[in-house]
């Protein structure tokens, strides 16, 4: 049978190219990419210690690994109170000191590491510029990181908009929800909303009570961000305003 | 069911390839269609010069193979994400009677426009909570009259319960809009699936 393909190649072509142009599919795309970089940059980080321990040794309970590898790129630090902290420790007694080649090899390592951490920084700003950009509402009151991962696991903005609000507070649960359907237990309270900056400080029963609270909001916000209506400080300050109640209850 | 490029070599099942001529391995592990032929299906309502669609196409394993059979006729596929469409636009470019089409087969009418003839078999390979209904959606639009449906039900898709109990809720669905020919469960090869080849009414 004949038939006339042109017309079916020119149509996904263009849904091809519009698709995959969309600034959820973006951000979910640099989410993905930065999703195992923290486990590679700190496995990295060991394989150096390997070398550097020998000339500073116990030098990583002082810094964080970014300012580990600058210390050893430079050999001191911009930050003084640290860099004070530091001269007070007799390194020099108890180590050994490099000659050119391992100068070489480590500052190479160290190097690299710190591309990493600075590529890793790169992509969640722009992931925050995108998010700020498009949908205000979601940035404000689900914070970049888990509207990213929200994002990710719902597949895009217009799906995570149909889901009830129950469904976003289990969002990323979804091993121990089905888990408990099937051996008749108790569901779990929450998913990614767990690393929510306004849960850490409450405990395990005011967690849930929060975590359905924002839940809530997210649901209401993805729907403002779609109709590009921007509500963002009313709907955060009735989440702080829900925050004190939940708090005042807690004391009694 | 004699067909023309299918061939049976101990016990495993080969295509003829549209472009080559040569013998090509079907991987029954990969496709549910090949794992129904494995089964011992009797019936595969394709023909050489049959038009067919299938929904669910994926990257293009499956499809592939029943371009093969379908030589003279024309075989569209529909799929909804268009990173798997993209490998499968390059594979339509190869093969002179394959169509993709980019949709969501849920909606059938965004895709109305394209398909401008009623075509003979409609596979349903979706795993979606509404796969009957996706079948029924689909059929009515554009199959013709004594047309026949093939469907993969993935019983894990629709609830985590007793795997026989959704077999027979979905068979009664089923069997109110189409005619059953045959079904069976793909157990070795595809675990909680059932293949069934049913007929408009």
């Amino acid at each position: 049978m004949d038939i006339n393909k042109e017309k079916y190649f020119k149509e996904a072509q263009e849904k091809i190219k519009h698709e995959l142009n969309t600034t959820d599919q973006k951000i979910i795309l640099y989410s993905l990419i930065i999703e195992k970089l923290p486990k590679n940059i700190n496995e990295l980080f060991e394989q150096l210690r390997i070398i550097t321990d020998l000339k500073y040794p116990t030098l990583d309970q002082y810094l964080t690994i970014e300012e580990y590898c600058k210390y050893v790129l430079d050999g001191s630090l911009e930050n003084t109170d640290k860099q004070k902290e530091l001269e007070k420790i007799a390194f020099e007694e108890i180590s050994i000191t490099f000659d050119e080649k391992e100068k070489e090899l480590v500052n190479l390592f160290a190097k690299n590491i710190l591309d990493l951490i600075y590529l890793k920084n790169q992509f969640e700003e722009e992931i925050s510029i995108l998010l700020k950009k498009q949908f205000p509402n979601l940035y404000l009151i689900a914070t970049p990181k888990i509207a990213a991962k929200m994002l990710q696991i719902s597949g895009s903005i217009k799906r995570l908009a149909k889901m009830p609000s129950s469904t976003i507070q289990l969002l990323g649960s979804e091993k121990s929800f089905f888990k408990a359907l099937k051996l008749n237990k108790n569901t779990p309270k929450y998913g990614v909303l767990y690393n929510h900056e306004l849960l850490f400080d409450l405990n395990k029963k005011n967690k849930a009570k929060m975590a359905r609270t924002i839940a809530n909001k997210i649901s209401i916000a993805v729907k403002a961000d779609l109709n590009n209506n921007n509500i963002s400080k009313e709907l955060y300050e009735k989440i702080l305003k829900k925050k004190e109640e939940i708090i005042n209850l807690q004391k009694k | 069911m004699i067909l023309k490029n299918l061939i049976l070599d101990s016990g495993n099942y080969y295509t003829l390839d549209l472009n080559t001529n040569k013998k090509r391995f079907w991987d029954p592990n990969r496709s549910k269609i090949c794992a129904g032929l494995k089964r011992g299906f009797n019936f595969l309502p394709i023909t050489e010069d049959s038009k067919v669609l299938y929904l669910g196409s994926a990257e293009g394993y499956t499809i592939s193979y029943l371009s093969d059979l379908a030589d003279s006729g024309v075989v569209i596929g529909v799929d909804i994400s268009p990173i798997s469409t993209q490998k499968f636009y390059l594979l339509c470019k190869e093969r002179s009677n394959l169509v993709p089409i980019l949709a969501s087969a849920d909606l059938p009418e965004s895709y109305k426009h394209l398909i401008d003839f009623k075509v003979d078999v409609i596979i349903q390979d979706v795993a979606q909570k509404n796969q009957v209904e996706i079948l029924k959606k689909n059929s009515d639009l554009f199959l013709r009259d004594g047309g026949f449906v093939v469907l993969s039900l993935k019983t894990t898709a629709i609830s985590q319960g007793k795997t026989q109990n959704i077999i027979n809720n979905e068979i009664d669905k089923f069997s109110k809009y189409f005619t059953i020919i045959e079904k069976k469960r793909l157990d070795p090869f595809e675990k909680k699936h059932i293949l069934i080849v049913g007929k408009k009414k």
